[in-house]
């Protein structure tokens, strides 16, 4: 048994929060995939569970008009993975969601868990980063966006207030022809956590190049947008390996050593970078 | 539950393996880690393989639950059933009934995958006793006894043993995944 | 040898079944009527006092049973050396060591019960590193070493040090022709204690009867051991004890010797008769079951110029971990094949299990010959170096062949399998002498690399099993053991053992699929790569006896001498005459006549083996015969390296076993490719870390990692040779260790082949990978 707790499945969202903002100790469960292990373990023991993966409107995966994409709080990773428009137009987000965990968890994972568990090793955050995108949140005190970047606190902390749940994640239209991309160390290729995770993407009309990694800093973390034009792969791959390692502070864990996130990020950055201009090293 | 309604009433922080295990005495489906780690106790809830270990009971009410008991019908075994006895993939058995619930998500999903859809659905089930190959070879065996309906014989056997010897010499059987296979 | 009809060909499991459709049943899915479950408190701490443990609290949790702690139980455990207690009792040795045990209605209960007992620990100095404890000033791990009771004349624990046993075996003057030899090297390496990670985890049910009985279940691979042990520590009958092994989900050695039986009894006990569970979470798994032993080695050897390998002296430090009851063994075993499957005149070696203050070592596949042979080997690629030599050419100069001894003094014949052919195979597998193809990216490389393997069974020299087949009114054959099949294939094997004697079809032979010690025969324990070997030759004499009756029977049905009769094909008939045949089926009763008269009876044979012509080594030179039987094998890998995230992708694998006879081609393959990727396990990503207060970091799926589906090896190629065994069952020897031994050093003397850099640590992970490719491309700042 994961502890002794009550369990509510609501169907409406205004319910949801009533019943998450009203009970001392409550917790949302949305997949489970680090909730339950969590409670499993007797670190964390709530006294409520509001499953949110009945809510109406929280299982809505839709692309706006202009290509903008949003992703509810009940979709899982295989959801996204099996979405065409996702596939097509973020193939960075793609890649990140197709790296977590395992098949059967995928069924159950869901995208704004990743991000609420805030882990500083999640694959979703950075390839998020880098799209810009936002999460919406709903509250005891109404409703509001949170970009991703303002999203995370530090370890396992988030911006969210006391009541608020997260109903979806917001991605803006892409700029035409994004290009996009996600690479992750691990230390098998089967299933494991990041020992760094690195994403990007490009607009290759503005020549503006965004990157963001994680596991390597108490939380994801985006850079300050890279500027590429008239730069070859190389010299921006060197540019952005610098940027990284200046904001990186990676600790030692049994995952890896920090000297080894520090050797291997750049690697990552450059892979990234290459991919996105074409050329270089991969 | 494998097709018929069950009803019960339990605790919210009672798992559904501990369900299955526990209170419908359906022991074939494992715990290996109880973290989502290993896959022994992957069932399919309605229709996706899932971790057991990683649901709640509560959560599979109104679902569908499939678990290794309902895989083969009637006393007959599952096309998918044969090849894994077939193709030699399995040793100790633990972690077969969640590999064969795995396989039976991913026929269903995709009825005749490639390679590497194989393994990626496979992976999240851990295997300490036959190195895998084996059972990636019955899910495409399986795949291919029932894309081609009655193609006779299975022919894991032959392929998974490499049956005569030669000169003091067995020769080296062909091994699956060329190319393909990795994730 | 007449024509073989099953033994030799790829029949799938009989159990097989029962397994794809979970009918199979373990240890935790049976149900006996009012099971308590139990669970247990673990320690904190890798070395402490117990000051007081109050167990009110939890005693007073609804449904709890019964509550136990070490004070409660005076009595020390073990097969070779007793130095183990049920729960820890005064001090606790290592952290996850259990401290006490709580039996209630629902585990729940058991853990909340748990929770609630307070334990009061004064920590004490602890040591971890068995170099350290090998020192005069380290702190003792078991100060009381003196009284222990272990096999004599077999193990020397050395009161007053932390050493739990030397074994040393001394041959020639190896001091003397290193001096002489015109190349000397000295090379030190280590390996990380390791877990076998069975997806079962260790079980057991106990059920305490009335007069002092007991009734167990458990996971376990030693039915018979567990009851004589049992038997031993609480002073109890043989036949008071009944222990059933059903479908065991892995043990790889970690299920050998005793487990949560003893726990799981007293429990039992202490409730009054109630039966009761336990079984380990992984986490307790990984924390409190024991692991693979460490290894600290330092290896030098000689050489003549041309290539002849001269003298080899050994120091290998194991590091035990709190208890050394089945490391003694390892540490014996591994020191007389510590030097690999080489012809040497001169060895000196010496092998000492070490106690340290972390959770302690057992048996894992390849008993200690994985880790003993990752130094030998990666050596022997650094001496062939030396001396200019392709490591296939120096290794195939100096391999055993017949006319040489092995350092043991045992003679080398044809008959112990062709090391030499396994190497040659292997390279040649592999494309060896044709450089590694172009890799698939500027940043990766490639290279190459062998490595050969031996081991023979390690067991008593007294080591002896028995077999029993009986006839069914059908006619068909019931095979009965002791010997646990969990997963390796033994019971297939034997069926088709008996088909072929008895001259019956594959699906008319079955085997009783339940170790029960009051039903089945004895077994030593399911160790060792030994029971297709023992039990197989076991189970054609238990044939030769049912054949025997079957004639006599016939014999006086047919009014013909028994000795014209043949038996095939399920009937028995005259030699000449085949029409004149009886159906098994209408003798396996006993034979009635027409007339109502009846002759004969049931039908049940039985055979035994005993361990033929081995001696205890002499305790200063390590001389005398330990093996039954050698097995022989090469790997040969080619792999790729990223030099930038230090990754290695295994592109191929050669593995060439020598097996003497491949009795199932099916099954002998799954243990090939199941050893080789257990093996790959070990090489590149697993190992036990600890933090400097000796708390294991890595006690779960999450941290510690084992291969999955997509960390296969591209291309694996078992080849099998058939040089037979004298003595074995067809000419069969064991092979479900071998195939995981050496996969390390290939891929360790691979990785040199590829990046010109020398790697003496597993595991081979990217981080270390990476560590030394940054550090070997570093400017020096001593070089002009
Ligand atoms: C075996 C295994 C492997 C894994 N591998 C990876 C990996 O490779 N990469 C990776 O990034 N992660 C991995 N994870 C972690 C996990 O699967 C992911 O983080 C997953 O996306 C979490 O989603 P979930 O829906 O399961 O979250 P849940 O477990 O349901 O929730 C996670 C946390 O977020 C909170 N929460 C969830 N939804 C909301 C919401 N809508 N509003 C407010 N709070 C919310 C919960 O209360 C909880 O604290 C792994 C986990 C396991 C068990
Ligand atoms: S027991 Fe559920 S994944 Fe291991
Ligand atoms: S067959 Fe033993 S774990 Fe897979």
């Amino acid at each position: 048994m994961l502890g002794r707790f009550d369990y509510e499945r609501p169907t409406n969202l205004a319910e949801a929060v009533r019943l998450f903002a009203e009970t001392p100790s409550a917790a949302i469960l949305a997949g489970g995939t680090d909730l339950l292990v969590e409670l499993r373990s007797g670190r964390h023991a709530p006294r409520l569970l509001v499953d949110v993966k009945r809510v109406d409107g929280l299982r809505r995966l839709d692309v706006g008009p202009r290509g903008d994409l949003t992703i509810g709080a009940a979709v899982s990773l295989n959801e996204l993975l099996e979405h065409a428009a996702t596939r097509w137009s973020f193939p960075g987000l793609a890649q990140a969601a197709a790296s977590i965990a395992t098949y059967q968890l995928r069924n159950r994972a869901t995208v704004t868990g990743n991000l609420c568990n805030a882990s500083p090793a999640a694959d979703l955050a950075p390839a998020l980063l880098v799209l810009g995108a936002a999460v919406g949140v709903a509250g005891p005190r109404g409703a509001r966006v949170i970009p991703v970047a303002e999203f995370f606190a530090g370890v396992k902390r988030t911006t969210l207030r006391r009541g608020e749940i997260a109903t979806e994640v917001r991605i803006p239209a892409p700029e035409p022809e994004l290009r996009s991309a996600f690479l992750k160390q691990q230390r098998l290729r089967g299933h494991d956590l990041a020992v760094a995770n690195v994403a990007g993407a490009l607009a290759p009309s503005t020549g503006t190049l965004r990157l963001a990694f994680g596991s390597c800093a108490p939380t994801p973390i985006l850079l300050a947008p890279i500027e590429t034009k008239g730069m070859s792969a190389v010299a921006v791959g060197a540019a952005a390996a610098a940027a990284t390692l200046a904001a990186a502070s990676p600790i030692s864990d049994v995952r890896a050593s920090a000297e080894y996130r520090r050797a291997v990020l750049p690697v990552l950055v450059r892979r990234v970078v290459a991919e996105l201009l074409g050329g270089g090293a991969t | 539950m494998n097709g018929r309604l069950e009803t019960a009433t339990v605790p919210a922080g009672m798992t559904l393996l501990e369900f299955l295990r526990g209170r419908l005495c359906l022991v074939g489906t494992k715990e290996g880690c109880g973290i989502g780690e290993c896959g022994a106790c992957t069932v399919l809830l309605d229709g996706k393989p899932v971790t057991a270990c990683l649901v709640l009971a509560v959560e599979a009410d109104g679902g569908a639950v499939d678990t290794i008991e309902g895989e083969a019908r009637d006393g007959e075994l599952s096309a998918l059933q044969k090849a894994f006895i077939e193709a030699g993939a399995i040793q100790c058995g633990f972690c077969t009934p969640g590999m064969i619930m795995s396989a039976r998500g991913l026929l269903r999903r995709i009825p005749n995958p490639t390679d590497d859809e194989i393994v990626e659905a496979m992976a999240g089930n851990l295997c300490r006793c036959t190195g895998y190959e084996a059972i990636l070879e019955a899910v495409r065996v399986a795949a291919q006894a029932k894309a081609v309906p009655h193609a006779g014989q299975m022919v894991a056997g032959q392929s998974a043993g490499g049956s005569g010897s030669q000169g003091g010499r067995l020769s080296s059987p062909r091994v699956p995944g060329e190319g393909g296979g990795r994730g | 040898m007449a024509e073989l009809r099953v033994v030799g060909q790829p029949v799938p499991r009989e159990d097989a079944v029962d397994k794809v459709t979970g009918a199979a049943r373990y240890t935790t899915d049976l149900a006996l009527p009012g099971t308590l479950r139990a669970a247990i408190l673990t320690s904190p701490h890798a070395s402490a006092r117990i000051v007081r443990i109050d167990t009110s609290a939890a005693l007073a949790v609804p449904g709890v049973r019964a509550v136990l702690t070490g004070a409660d139980l005076d009595i020390r455990l073990g097969l070779y050396l007793r130095d183990k207690r049920i729960l820890a009792r005064d001090v606790v040795r290592y952290q996850g060591e259990a401290v006490a045990a709580v039996a209630a209605d629902t585990l729940d209960a058991a853990r909340e019960a748990c929770h609630l007992l307070r334990v009061e620990y004064q920590e004490l100095p602890a040591v971890f590193d068995p170099r350290d404890a090998r020192k005069p000033e380290a702190p003792l791990v078991h100060p009381d070493l003196a009284t222990y009771d272990h096999m004599r004349g077999v193990f020397f624990p050395k009161a007053g040090t932390n050493i739990a046993h030397h074994q040393k075996v001394r041959k020639g003057d190896s001091a003397a022709a290193l001096a002489a030899s015109d190349v000397c090297l000295e090379v030190s390496f280590d390996n990380p204690p390791v877990q076998h990670v069975p997806m079962e985890t260790h079980a057991a049910i106990a059920h305490a009867l009335p007069g002092g009985r007991v009734e167990v279940w458990t996971s376990s691979q030693s039915p018979y051991t567990v009851r004589h042990l049992l038997a031993l520590a609480f002073g109890m009958p043989h036949a008071a004890i009944r222990v059933h092994v059903p479908h065991v989900g892995g043990g790889f050695g970690g299920k050998a010797g005793l487990g949560l039986e003893p726990l799981a009894y007293v429990l039992s006990r202490a409730c009054g008769g109630r039966p009761v569970e336990i079984a380990m979470t992984r986490e307790e798994e990984f924390n409190t079951t024991p692991s693979r032993q460490g290894l600290y080695s330092t290896i030098r050897l000689g050489a003549t110029r041309d290539g002849r390998l001269t003298a080899l002296e050994a120091e290998y430090v194991w590091d035990a971990g709190a208890y050394a009851d089945y490391g003694v063994n390892v540490g014996r075993a591994a020191a007389y094949s510590g030097a690999g499957p080489y012809a040497l005149d001169h060895c000196s070696i010496d092998s000492y299990v070490v106690y340290t203050n972390k959770v302690y070592g057992t048996a894992y596949r390849g008993f200690g010959h994985l880790e003993v042979l990752w130094g030998v080997e990666r050596a022997m690629d650094r001496m062939a170096r030396a001396l200019g030599l392709d490591p296939v050419e120096f290794r195939r100069r100096n391999l055993l062949r017949e006319g040489a001894t092995t350092i043991t003094g045992e003679p080398f014949t044809n008959g112990h399998g062709k090391p030499i052919e396994c190497l040659e195979a292997a390279a040649e597998a592999i494309g060896w002498g044709r450089r590694p193809s172009a890799p698939s990216a500027p940043h990766k490389v490639r290279g190459k690399g062998v490595a050969m393997l031996h081991k023979a069974p390690a067991m008593p020299t007294y080591t002896s099993c028995a077999a029993i087949v009986k006839l069914d009114e059908d006619g068909a054959a019931d095979v009965l053991v002791s010997g646990v099949d969990y997963g390796q294939g033994t019971y297939t094997v034997l069926r088709q053992v008996a088909a072929e004697e008895l001259g019956l079809p594959i699906d008319k032979v079955h085997i009783t699929w339940e170790c029960d010690t009051a039903m089945t025969p004895y077994d030593w324990q399911t160790v060792a790569s030994r029971f297709a070997y023992m039990g197989g030759n076991a189970v054609i004499e238990a044939c030769a006896d049912c054949l025997c009756q079957l004639r006599a029977v016939a014999a006086g049905a047919l009014g013909v001498p028994a000795d014209g009769l043949v038996c095939r094909d399920g009937k028995v008939f005259p030699r000449q005459d085949p029409a004149r045949g009886i159906a098994y089926k209408d003798l396996a009763l006993g034979y009635t006549f027409p007339n109502g008269n009846s002759i004969g009876g049931p039908v049940i044979g039985h055979g035994r083996y005993i361990a033929t012509g081995l001696t205890n080594l002499d305790p200063e030179t390590g001389q005398g015969r330990p093996a039954q039987f050698w097995t022989y094998g090469a790997h040969a890998v080619e792999i790729e390296v990223d030099t930038e995230t230090g990754e290695i992708e295994v592109l191929r694998i050669a593995t060439a076993l020598d097996a003497g006879k491949v009795l199932n081609p099916l099954l002998c393959r799954g243990q090939v490719v199941g050893g080789i990727v257990q093996g790959l396990g070990s090489a590149v990503l697993e190992g036990f870390r600890f933090d400097d207060k000796g708390r294991l970091l890595n006690p779960n799926f999450v941290d510690y990692k084992i291969p999955t589906a997509k960390d296969l090896p591209r291309e694996i190629v078992p080849i099998l040779l058939e040089n037979p065994q004298p003595g074995g069952p067809y000419g069969a020897r064991g092979v479900a260790e071998h195939p995981m031994i050496s996969v390390p050093s290939a891929i360790g003397n691979a990785l040199r082949d590829a990046l010109g850099i020398e790697f003496e640590s597993l595991p081979l992970s990217s981080e270390r990978v990476l560590e030394k490719i940054l550090v070997a491309r570093a400017p020096r700042p001593d070089t002009p």
